[in-house]
């Protein structure tokens, strides 16, 4: 054979590697299961021991609550429980559960359960124990009779239902079969399910991809129809973005997350592809350290806050995010645009400065970011620039976020400035607003270490203050208070994107879902 | 030849307490809490502390390292502080993956590799060898993590020759796990569709993996064989009319392999090593996307296991080299004695 033969037959042969173009979605039979891809695996399951947005998406899709988040403005809905009521003093809960809901194995879903599972996840003391364990305890709950759970509360609490949907309901009798050790049954919840979600599990490698089955006679229908409904959802993990690009793109993937802004913009362009853009809830600030450096004097902050380009910050997001007018996200309870909030003014900076120990500047900051995270380095970059208007030095460095919490920690080993994204997990502000608590050192949101004890106080005050329309005047006056003390640079809440194939429909966004995070629920595909 | 056996063992045993002490204190010194990273981002220090207590991070860190050597020498690798895993289960789940992708990288680089390192030598500073010189040293020095993700760009998402990762595709259900290599086990199935989409996925990951070997391999191959291609055996069976192919194919490369051997030992371990970052680009359900997941995590018990499997595959690699060089070659076996 010549060499010229051999070349042509070589890429006869590559061309016919070549895949056809195949449909996205997997089907069987004449059901379509939809393919999602993200960047983070899911490592374990147990709904009382771990969330985060892969986790908690695929606890959502296997698991129900007695109340679930929808819709945008985010809205709690009944689910397991049908209906509820509270007692006058605010003290006391009553869930009325529906009848017809069952376990996938068939066992009902009754007050025992809710109340079992409640139990569970107090006593645990992991995941999502921190939303009630100061309020409720594991004796205050009762399963008055098979349909209806009483929770009574150590203190009023307005929030309380806000954290309900986070509290999934584990099937007791499952559960407490393979407990071992007195574990509640961690080992075997952690790569198993006791749950009577709309999905259950067919395949799981942690690792690599995670094959849910849609529950054909799931208790509560599907929204779109059996004749609709999928077959199943595939999570499929994949790390980097420039490969999940390129995987929703030749059709090996049907929706993807956690794409750069420049990603989206060009998937947005691509034929077949559509992009859904949401106002998120999910606050950036630059935290500040309040207690060591310069930085913990309030002139010094302010001069930061002021000197700061914050159109920079939307230029980097190529717009597709919002200037944070208050601590408090928009759309949260109580939310109001703080009049003082800071915007770039470099003469206003100075005047900040003058009153410093360092009126002329000359010292060099430290803006810690995740490694990783593109939007955080480019921002750091931002203010590399801004801060040279002061004559103050950044050193923009990248940390692992183990490490970053671990220095962010303690006071004396924080950075200067830190970047932080900080999710609310509820609607209620109580959560927002105890992030800037000294209660929350000790915590990554707490990073900036602030120490006020009339913000303290104000923040107690608000969250068991049963009156709505004081409330939202307490809330009014915390977020003055926070900007005025200024631990951290507000800068922006995030759009929250996604891009699918146009076949996707029944997407519902919800602000208060983790960054990522999707309900497969309503979901299903229109292609033939 | 048992002198040398016996003095490698004892070495290695050695190696691996010095691995163990390293490993130990590298991840404890690191600054992260692994205990509050497994509670999670809002947990309250009660529930932090309720985490460290059941993993018996609380110890001071003289018992916790007594505790690990007690457990590794029961065999116990700990457990994850994420998953509640036992770390040997999973390094069991995790590591054929891992071997596959090396034997398969391994096999590529020794099958290209020599017969290129040969033929470049033969045509010493002709064209194709100074290609393959500056290909090799190519090979050496682009990453391995940005090789990928060109490769990926290029044949998955322009060409859309291969998929973008992963095993197998997530329809295909994978073959029931008897060696836990996916190629070996559809093979053992009679999957044969299956065999060759596991195939397909393989070829990216293990053509970047074994870069680096293919590279040394081509380089050690090629500065032997120019060697003995000089020696005075080779010059006297030219003499003798031996057929050019059967000196260069037969005589030389039998003594130009002896460090090409050792050479294979050698990237044997660097390549589990390497696994770390081509199985990230290509989400590979390895021991090294599994180390990584873990230290991201900041869960310490997994990273150990995972760089201790890896140290103690890397020396068994070198003992066994040691030993088929001691048997190739009768000078290492006279020196010993």
């Amino acid at each position: 054979m010549r060499r010229r033969d051999l070349l042509l037959t070589g890429s006869a042969a590559m061309i016919g590697l070549r895949p056809r173009p195949a449909a996205a979605f997997v089907r069987e039979g004449d059901r379509k299961t939809l393919v999602f891809s993200g960047n983070q695996p899911v490592p374990v399951l147990d709904p009382h021991v771990k969330y985060d947005y892969s986790t908690r998406m695929m606890q959502q899709s296997i698991y129900d609550a007695l109340a679930k988040y929808v819709d945008n403005p985010a809205r709690v809905i009944p689910w397991l429980a049908k209906n509820w009521e509270t007692s006058a003093d605010g003290l006391t809960w009553t869930f009325h559960l529906v009848e017809t809901a069952k376990f996938h194995n068939g066992d009902p879903v009754d007050a025992e359960a809710v109340r079992y599972s409640f139990e569970r996840g107090l006593k645990l003391n992991k995941g999502v124990a921190w939303m009630l364990k100061d309020d409720l305890d594991p004796s205050g709950i009762v399963a008055v009779d098979a349909h209806t759970v009483r929770m009574q509360l150590r203190r009023v609490f307005p929030g309380f239902l806000s954290f309900v949907p986070w509290w999934f309901i584990v099937n007791p009798k499952q559960v407490t079969a393979h407990q071992a050790n007195d574990d509640y049954g961690q080992q075997w919840l952690a790569v198993n399910e006791a749950g009577s979600g709309p999905f259950s599990i067919r395949r799981w490698d942690p690792q690599a991809v995670m094959d849910l089955a849609a529950v054909a006679d799931y208790w509560k229908g599907w929204p779109e129809g059996e004749q609709k409904r999928p077959g199943g959802v595939i999570y499929r993990v994949i790390r980097e973005p420039a490969p999940r690009k390129a995987a929703l793109q030749r059709g090996e993937v049907d929706m993807v997350t956690d794409m750069t802004p420049q990603d989206y913009d060009q998937l947005a362009k691509t034929a077949g592809i559509k992009v859904s853009s949401n106002p998120g809830m999910t606050p950036f600030t630059i935290m500040l350290n309040t207690q060591h450096g310069p930085t913990s004097d309030v002139n010094f902050r302010k001069a930061l806050a002021y000197a700061t380009d914050y159109n920079a910050f939307l230029q980097i997001e190529n717009g597709a995010a919002r200037l944070l007018d208050s601590p408090i996200p928009a759309g949260m309870f109580g939310h109001i645009a703080v009049p003082d909030m800071p915007r770039q003014d470099v003469a206003k900076a100075l005047e900040y400065l003058a009153k410093t120990q360092w009126p002329k500047g000359g010292v060099t900051l430290e803006y810690a970011y995740v490694a990783g995270l593109e939007v955080e380095r480019q921002i750091g970059l931002a203010m590399l620039n801004a801060l040279q208007k002061l004559d103050i030095t950044v050193n923009v460095t990248a940390v692992p976020w183990p490490t970053l919490v671990a220095r962010g920690l303690k006071a004396e080993t924080a950075p200067a400035m830190i970047a932080v994204y900080v999710t609310p997990v509820s609607t209620d502000p109580d959560v927002v607003a105890s992030q800037y608590t000294s209660s929350a050192a000790g915590s990554y949101w707490g990073m900036h270490h602030l120490q006020d004890p009339e913000l303290d106080k104000m923040v107690a005050a608000a969250r068991i203050e049963p009156d709505q329309a004081k409330r939202k005047t307490q809330y009014a006056a915390i977020q003055d208070r926070i900007v005025a003390d200024q631990p951290a640079i507000f800068g922006m809440v995030e759009d929250r994107r996604w891009a699918m194939r146009d076949y996707v429909q029944g997407f519902d966004f919800c602000p208060v879902r983790l960054t990522g995070e999707v309900d497969f629920y309503p979901m299903w595909i229109a292609a033939s | 030849m048992l002198g040398v056996l016996s003095r490698r063992l004892g070495l290695t045993l050695g190696m691996l307490f010095g691995l163990v002490v390293i490993t130990f204190l590298i991840t404890n010194v690191a600054p992260a809490d692994p205990a509050a990273l497994a509670a999670g981002p809002d947990a309250t220090p009660d529930m932090v502390a309720t985490i460290r207590h059941e993993y018996g991070l609380d110890k001071p860190l003289p018992i916790q390292f007594l505790r690990y050597v007690g457990d590794l020498a029961r065999g116990r690798l700990g457990h994850s502080v994420v998953t509640g895993h036992a770390v040997t289960t999973d390094l069991a789940r995790f590591l054929p993956a891992s071997l596959e992708l090396v034997l398969l990288a391994m096999v590529f680089a020794v099958v290209v590799g020599v017969p290129v390192g040969m033929a470049a030598a033969v045509r010493r500073n002709r064209a194709f060898d100074h290609l393959v010189r500056i290909l090799a040293v190519s090979g050496m020095a682009l990453p391995e993590f940005w090789v990928g993700l060109l490769l990926l760009l290029v044949f998955s998402g322009w060409l859309g020759w291969l998929p973008t990762g992963g095993q197998l595709s997530v329809a295909t259900a994978p073959p029931a796990p008897i060696t836990g290599m996916v190629l070996l086990d559809a093979l053992l199935e009679g999957r044969f569709a299956v065999f060759a989409e596991a195939l397909r996925h393989a070829i990216l990951p293990a053509f970047v993996l074994s870069l680096p070997a293919l590279a040394a391999v081509v380089r050690v191959n090629r500065a032997e064989m120019i060697e003995v291609l000089q020696s005075d055996y080779v010059t006297a069976a030219r003499a003798h009319g031996v057929a050019p192919s059967r000196i260069v194919g037969v005589l030389a490369l039998k003594n130009a392999m002896l460090p090409t051997l050792a050479m294979i030992g050698l990237r044997f371990g660097w390549m589990l090593g390497s696994t770390v970052l081509v199985e990230t680009v290509f989400d590979w359900p390895g021991i090294g996307l599994y180390a990584v997941d873990s230290a991201v995590a900041g869960d310490f018990k997994p990273v150990m296991g995972a760089t201790l499997a890896i140290g103690v595959l890397f020396m068994l690699a070198n003992l066994l080299v040691d030993i088929a060089y001691g048997w190739l070659d009768p000078r290492v076996r006279t020196a010993s004695s």
